[in-house]
């Protein structure tokens, strides 16, 4: 029998259908791989996915946790989608994220409790984006007027953000750690004009401002000169200098931009859900898991939002289902096998399989074989 | 033809995922309901751990205490473990209060502000916090003395030491963790005033190879006994391999380095979480900040590794009767600090320095 090898090409542009239906059936798979693993170890999977959707979605409470969850990841996933549609590979949303929460508890603990919240809001969520927009330069200019590999210096700030935020609270008696609090370091409460009001549950109006982000986002990039320009660069950055780009410009504006929006994310966590610059709340890898929501949203920035609550419906089912006697490690494992059947169906819509046309002599003899 | 096959794949599938989620949600509310009626139902209780209980440390401990609760009481215990401190953690424990469980235990201390929190959301819910000091009507706290049992694995430490170096491990520079290093030295001194206890900060609780490398670095420095305030058993093992001896915490870690193994300050969370459930089932219960100690047995400390010499058990067992009945107390009043001034003790959950014979900074 003749073996009939499958050729994999690249898939021009591939269909909405396509672009639709893969995700779904990646995201079925691996719930019926997850369910195998889950009947394994004894539980029934049926009544685990169900008890997922109804932690997530099931109660009024369900709904605000997950998009109390999914806020900084629209922002973060934004600030990854942006990005990585112009090839400048900001893998530093981490870093930026805490830049952006240290900088808006500053700006809010110095403003104290006189200014009114009609001006302290803003204020804050202005300081953090900045501050996000700021970290983002250390690796920006260097990369646009240097050559540096964006990748390692972004992922590098990461670490010093990190540590940055752990001296301003555990090594410092710095004014962002709280100084009534002697039996462990946290972080000064966010004064109550400074925090964004609650007005479901503890949903807090972030959602709508991380919403609005992404549609602004998506307006700027689809519907804009300069989008256009930056789409431009990331399909060549050749053809973009031939037409008279200013390349260097577009990447150092995305980058900075792509700052904000991690920055932005981190100012909207500590005036909002966390209130205070407390690191056990905000070492929770937002930047990173931003990455996946970008890719598993194609780099779209409207398809961010339902990616982004999804993934937040995921983070929050995880506890509830120890609650139902599911061991944590299998938890985390459904977790993942999802995640990686989502990235994974990517391949299908941007390759195809074929098998190559055989002549009709040889499908014959096949036939007869 | 082929698409048409691969449509209606795809729609039954979506069809299971739906009756999935309906039997799912359906199942919900029953048990919900369930929580409801209190009559003739176990009580539900829930812990929520930061660690995986696996760890034979901090939350193992506690989760010993939690089968203790179970082996005595007809209770429904729920057991979140891994769960990251901080105000996500909130949205945890009003998942657990919604969820139906009257009693619900929050084992480390970060868990303080989102537990007030959720408390206050569900009135009706008792939750108890570990190592905090917040409480409200229907929140309350509780620790225990480990300085105690610090003070006699210091006694056993002293005695084994020959280089006159102990190392101690320790996760931050807080009162709590400050507390225990006092204790130690006192504990060592008492028995080797010559011997002195350097400190090595790693900023974790649980890091199994950072604590290793900071074991390793003190070793280095000449310790041949390793102390802790870590949940891991990594120093023990580093401290086996070298030869040094070695005084673990939180539980009984003999099978991780058995030729090391001296003793260690441990914990008995159990008659404490089975006093607190009975009292929120006859509803005599009452918020209250408990702090346990070695007279009410939540602290002890760990059976004796093969290296500890009769005497040393003697001083050991002869100090603890004194700790017991009250006519000792570990830490003088006033005490000699690290620069050898003499101050007044002052509220020891305040602590912040360390006593005469610990090289290190108490600041971190």
């Amino acid at each position: 029998m003749t073996v009939r090898r499958i050729i994999v090409e690249p898939r021009g542009l591939a269909s909405l259908r396509l672009t639709l239906t893969v995700p779904l059936l990646s995201v079925l798979a691996a719930l019926i791989i997850g369910g195998i693993f889950l009947w394994i170890t004894g539980d029934n999977p049926l009544t685990v996915y169900g008890h997922m959707v109804d932690a997530a979605f099931g109660s009024s409470r369900g709904v605000s946790e997950t998009l109390i969850s999914a806020t900084p990841l629209i922002l973060t996933g934004l600030a990854a989608a942006i990005a990585f549609k112009m090839l400048v590979w900001n893998i530093g949303a981490e870093g930026q994220f805490l830049l952006g929460a240290i900088v808006a508890a500053g700006i809010a603990i110095a403003m104290g409790d006189g200014v009114p919240a009609v001006l302290a809001i803003p204020v804050v969520i202005m300081a953090g984006a900045i501050g996000g927009a700021l970290w983002a330069a250390v690796s920006a200019v260097p990369r646009v007027y240097l050559g540096t590999n964006e990748i390692i210096t972004t992922l590098m700030l990461n670490f010093i953000a990190l540590n940055l935020m752990n001296y301003l609270i555990f090594g410092s008696n710095s004014p962002w750690r709280d100084p009534l609090v002697s039996t462990f370091p946290t972080g000064r409460p966010i004064p109550d004009g400074a925090s964004l009001p609650r007005f479901f549950n503890r949903l807090d109006v972030g959602i709508f401002i991380a919403i609005a982000v992404a549609i602004f986002a998506w307006y700027l990039v689809n519907r804009t000169r300069w989008g256009f320009e930056v789409r431009v660069v990331g399909d060549s950055a050749e053809t973009a200098r031939y037409a008279g780009i200013q390349v260097p410009r577009k990447i150092l504006g995305v980058f900075l931009i792509s700052g904000a929006f991690a920055g932005l994310a981190g100012a909207l966590f500590v005036a909002g859900p966390v209130g205070a610059l407390d690191p056990r709340s905000l070492d929770l890898g937002l930047g990173f898991t931003g990455i996946i929501v970008a890719a598993l949203a194609r780099l779209n920035a409207l398809a961010v939002i339902p990616v982004a609550i999804l993934m937040g419906a995921l983070n929050n089912a995880g506890p509830s289902l120890q609650s139902i006697g599911v061991p944590p490690e299998i938890v985390t494992m459904l977790q993942g096998a999802i995640l990686i059947f989502a990235v994974g169906g990517e391949f299908f819509i941007a390759n195809r399989l074929r098998r190559p046309e055989l002549p009709p002599e040889v499908l014959a003899g096949e036939a007869a074989a | 033809m082929r698409t048409g096959n691969l449509r209606r794949f795809i729609a039954l599938l979506l069809a299971l995922a739906m009756v999935a989620a309906a039997c799912g949600s359906d199942e919900g509310t029953e048990t919900t309901e369930a929580g409801g009626e209190t009559g003739g139902d176990p009580m539900k209780v829930a812990f929520v751990h930061v660690s995986p209980v696996a760890d034979k440390g901090w939350s193992w401990a506690h989760d010993q205490g939690a089968q203790y609760l179970a082996a005595n009481m007809d209770v429904d215990i729920t057991t979140l473990e891994a769960i990251p401190e901080g105000s996500d953690s909130q949205r945890v424990f009003e998942d657990l209060a919604a969820a139906g469980n009257e009693l619900i235990f929050g084992t480390s201390f970060g868990y303080m502000e989102p537990m007030l929190a959720a408390a206050a959301n569900f009135p009706d819910v008792t939750f108890m916090h570990a190592t905090g000091f917040m409480s409200s009507d229907n929140m309350g706290n509780y620790f225990g003395a480990a300085e105690e049992g610090r003070y006699l694995t210091g006694i056993a430490a002293g005695a084994a030491t020959q280089t006159n170096l102990i190392g101690y491990v320790a996760a931050f520079p807080i009162p709590e963790v400050l507390r225990g290093i006092n204790a130690f030295t006192l504990g060592v001194q008492e028995v080797n005033p010559d011997a002195e206890v350097q400190v090595v900060w790693t900023s974790t609780w649980f890091d199994p190879p950072l604590e290793s490398t900071a074991a390793q670095s003190l070793l280095d420095a000449n310790a041949d006994v390793i102390a802790m305030h870590q949940d891991s058993a990594a120093p023990g093992q580093a401290a086996e391999a070298a030869g040094a001896k070695w005084v673990g915490y939180n539980t009984d870690m003999t099978e991780f380095a058995e030729t090391a193994w001296l003793t260690a300050p441990v914990w008995d969370w159990g008659p404490f979480y089975l006093t607190t459930a009975q009292q929120v089932a006859d509803g005599s219960w009452q918020s209250e900040a408990y702090y346990g100690n070695m007279a009410d047995g939540m602290v002890d400390i760990a059976p004796f590794g093969p290296s500890v010499s009769d005497e040393t058990r003697a001083t050991i067992e002869e100090r603890k009767a004194q700790i017991i009945d009250g006519s000792f107390s570990v830490f003088p009043d006033p005490i000699v600090d690290q620069d050898g001034t003499s101050r007044e003790l002052g509220d020891i959950f305040g602590m912040d320095y360390f006593v005469e014979g610990v090289i290190g900074s108490p600041t971190g």
